[in-house]
């Protein structure tokens, strides 16, 4: 009894702590000597990954427990920092001398990336959770923005397609994968995609949605959910680095353009099928300003601010990744 | 005096009550694309000149293996032996000694898809495979063995293959199968894939395994290219010969393979249209196995054969055999 009194007493401040913490700013990085790359890895879309067992380290949350394979898991952590340093290497032999690189797959709760053995001359952003998620540290002084590994969304015939923790993702009526919804946050910035590698299916969805401009790498074929015909790691890491090099050449001559929405932009998802009711209850229970339910696992948001996406996203995570 | 110490009889366990298996048929594959698309992605980035060759790696029977249980088998799949790793890097070295004889021959792009289903088709280290080589990864993906093989592939490989079912070979079988023939030929994998390419005008040149496997080859497919890599003893023991030579003895022999090939000594197989197939399920598995080949599109049960495990399939491309095998592996490795 009175235990529970006590355990009243010490809950009590916090009910009265409102549901949505204050505005975020995001930190400042240490601003760039030269033009800067912000490079975003994900892990699907790498050269040679089929299996969600190499790219999720087990540890992420209870369902996430039986889907990892630590010997897989371990050996593409190494592929993908090899990835992102081809990548580095490239831009700077075009004449980038500032990287930021930005965990961009939840493996581990955002944090795959060696960090002993990536390139020296990089800043990397790690760790859960972080506000806006995939671009967390764009600000004005990036010179472009390149995603390395990234995947196809929901619905199309890639290697582990999927988007966030939904099912289906819109912006004023036009869907979305991960690579659109982040290059329209960096476009509150001004900052435009020069580079996306992943596999044919990821390509062809991003050119849909962001134009043919920026530069493709397919590092894959898709012949399946799980499984591809797919170049080798060498073969990819060669790729990324002579394409780093255009990209970064043709960034500096304003080749690229930021992707632009009219706004307010009219969010609207579906949280995923197969998550469970509680996923459902705790983004119901977030309270987010101007969040709308529009259905069983449909939400709705307007907003002049791309920003303000990706700090729901980030709370959803949390809610995902406990 | 033994049997003595050891404990009392053990109580006759019951099994557990299996959960339903889920057999729906397989167009409800998760994200598997058509054959016919794999093979066009691959066609694609094939080279319009050049001489291609397409390796289908198995691990059965590369050098020293013997065990299945314990070599054959990742530890997230039940496996308990270290040594797996080693494996893992032999299959990459013996596919690597292949593509450096066929190089040196000659030949110009290389096409390796994954054979060995125990993890499931993820056992060679990406990049411990020949750079320039293209690999074929994962599961499910469509006609297992063959998938995106295609007319201007000029030659086929076989490496660590393993003997039919119900032969003395080293963890012999073959697919999900007791026994497969085609218009009466009895097929083993490696013949399997042969009759796939061979429609396609693709011969099957070297078969690396034991000494029941390419013994068998030769019987089923004629003159081609064989490395033996071990003797069979037993099912599970094996006078094995030492990886190094092996490496060398497939290196030499994928280069003959090219020049033989290039000089049409080796002869794709074929077999009249239409092809009358007959194969019967692996006596071991579970009641679900057969019951759910039985669904599956064209296939119809043997009426006269007692067992129930044995079906006759009528196809006009090799194509849909391949497909069909797909169908079946998926039914039984389906997660």
């Amino acid at each position: 009894m009175r235990l529970a009194v006590l355990a009243l007493v010490l809950s009590a401040p916090w009910s009265l702590l409102p549901a949505q913490s204050a505005p975020y700013t995001p930190p400042h990085l240490p601003p760039p000597h030269g033009f800067r790359v912000f490079i975003v890895p994900d892990m699907e879309g790498m050269g040679s990954v089929v299996d969600i067992h190499e790219v999720i380290a087990g540890n992420e949350g209870e369902q996430y427990k039986p889907l990892t394979s630590p010997d897989y898991w371990d050996h593409f952590r190494g592929l993908l920092t090899r990835e992102v340093n081809a990548t580095i290497a490239g831009a700077r032999l075009a004449g980038a001398r500032s990287f930021v690189v930005n965990e961009g797959h939840g493996g581990n709760l955002f944090a795959n990336i060696l960090p002993w053995e990536l390139d020296t001359g990089a800043i990397l952003v790690r760790g859960f959770p972080k506000p806006l998620v995939m671009v967390t540290g764009i600000d004005s002084t990036v010179g472009t923005l390149m995603f390395t590994g990234a995947h196809a969304g929901p619905g199309h015939p890639g290697i582990l397609a999927h988007n966030f923790a939904f099912d289906t993702f819109t912006v004023n009526g036009r869907s979305l994968n991960e690579v659109g919804i982040n290059a329209l946050i960096a476009s509150e910035y001004g900052v435009a995609v020069s580079l996306v590698s992943g596999d044919d299916a990821e390509i062809a969805e991003t050119r849909d949605i962001l134009g043919g401009a920026f530069i493709g790498i397919v590092t894959k074929y898709a012949v399946g959910r799980m499984a591809a015909i797919t170049f080798s790691p060498t073969r990819v890491r060669r790729m990324l680095r002579d394409s780093a090099a255009v990209a970064v050449r043709r960034a500096m001559r304003g080749d690229f353009k930021p992707f632009r929405l009219d706004r307010p932009y009219h969010v609207a998802f579906a949280l995923r099928r197969s998550y469970p009711a509680s996923v459902v209850a705790g983004l119901d229970s977030l309270n987010w300003t101007g969040l709308q339910k529009t259905g069983e696992r449909s939400y709705s948001l307007t907003t002049d601010d791309a920003r303000q996406m990706g700090f729901l996203l980030d709370a959803i995570e949390r809610v995902v990744l406990h | 005096m033994w049997p003595a110490l050891l404990p009392a009889q053990q109580p006759t366990q019951v099994p557990p009550p299996q959960p339903p298996r889920d057999t729906t048929p397989p167009e409800a594959y998760y994200g598997v694309t058509e054959y016919q698309q794999a093979r066009a992605k691959l066609e694609a980035l094939m080279q319009p000149h050049g001489f291609t060759v397409y390796i289908v790696a198995d691990m059965e029977g590369l050098a020293a293996v013997v065990r299945n249980a314990t070599e054959m088998r990742p530890e997230a799949r039940g496996g308990h032996d270290p040594t797996h790793e080693t494996f893992r890097r032999e299959l990459a070295d013996e596919v690597n000694a292949a593509i450096a004889g066929a190089r040196a021959a000659g030949a110009t792009q290389f096409v390796v898809n994954e054979g060995h289903g125990g993890t499931l088709f993820r056992n060679i280290h990406p990049e411990d495979l020949d750079p320039e080589a293209i690999l074929i990864r994962g599961y499910p993906k469509p006609n297992v063995m063959e998938t995106g093989l295609n007319p201007k592939v000029d030659a086929m490989f076989i490496i660590g293959a393993h003997a039919n079912a119900r032969t003395p070979g080293i963890i012999s079988h073959s697919y999900a199968f007791d026994s497969f023939t085609v218009n009466g030929h009895v097929l083993n994998e490696a013949g399997i894939a042969a009759f796939i390419g061979g429609e396609m005008g693709v011969p099957m040149a070297l078969a690396a395994g034991d000494n029941v496997l390419t013994a068998e080859t030769r019987e089923m497919l004629g003159d081609l290219e064989t490395v033996t890599t071990k003797i069979a003893e037993s099912r599970s023991a094996a006078a094995v010969f030492p990886p190094a030579v092996v490496q060398r003895q497939i290196r030499a022999a994928a280069a003959r393979a090219v020049r033989r090939v290039r000089l049409g000594q080796i002869k794709p197989l074929r077999l009249e249209r239409p092809y009358h197939v007959a194969f019967c399920t692996r006596a071991t598995f579970q009641p679900w196995v057969p019951e759910a080949t039985a669904n599956l599109k064209g296939v119809q049960r043997i009426v006269a054969d007692s067992t129930g495990r044995c079906f006759t399939y009528q196809a006009d491309a090799a194509e849909d055999v391949g497909n069909l095998l797909n169908e079946i592996e998926w039914i039984v490795l389906k997660p």
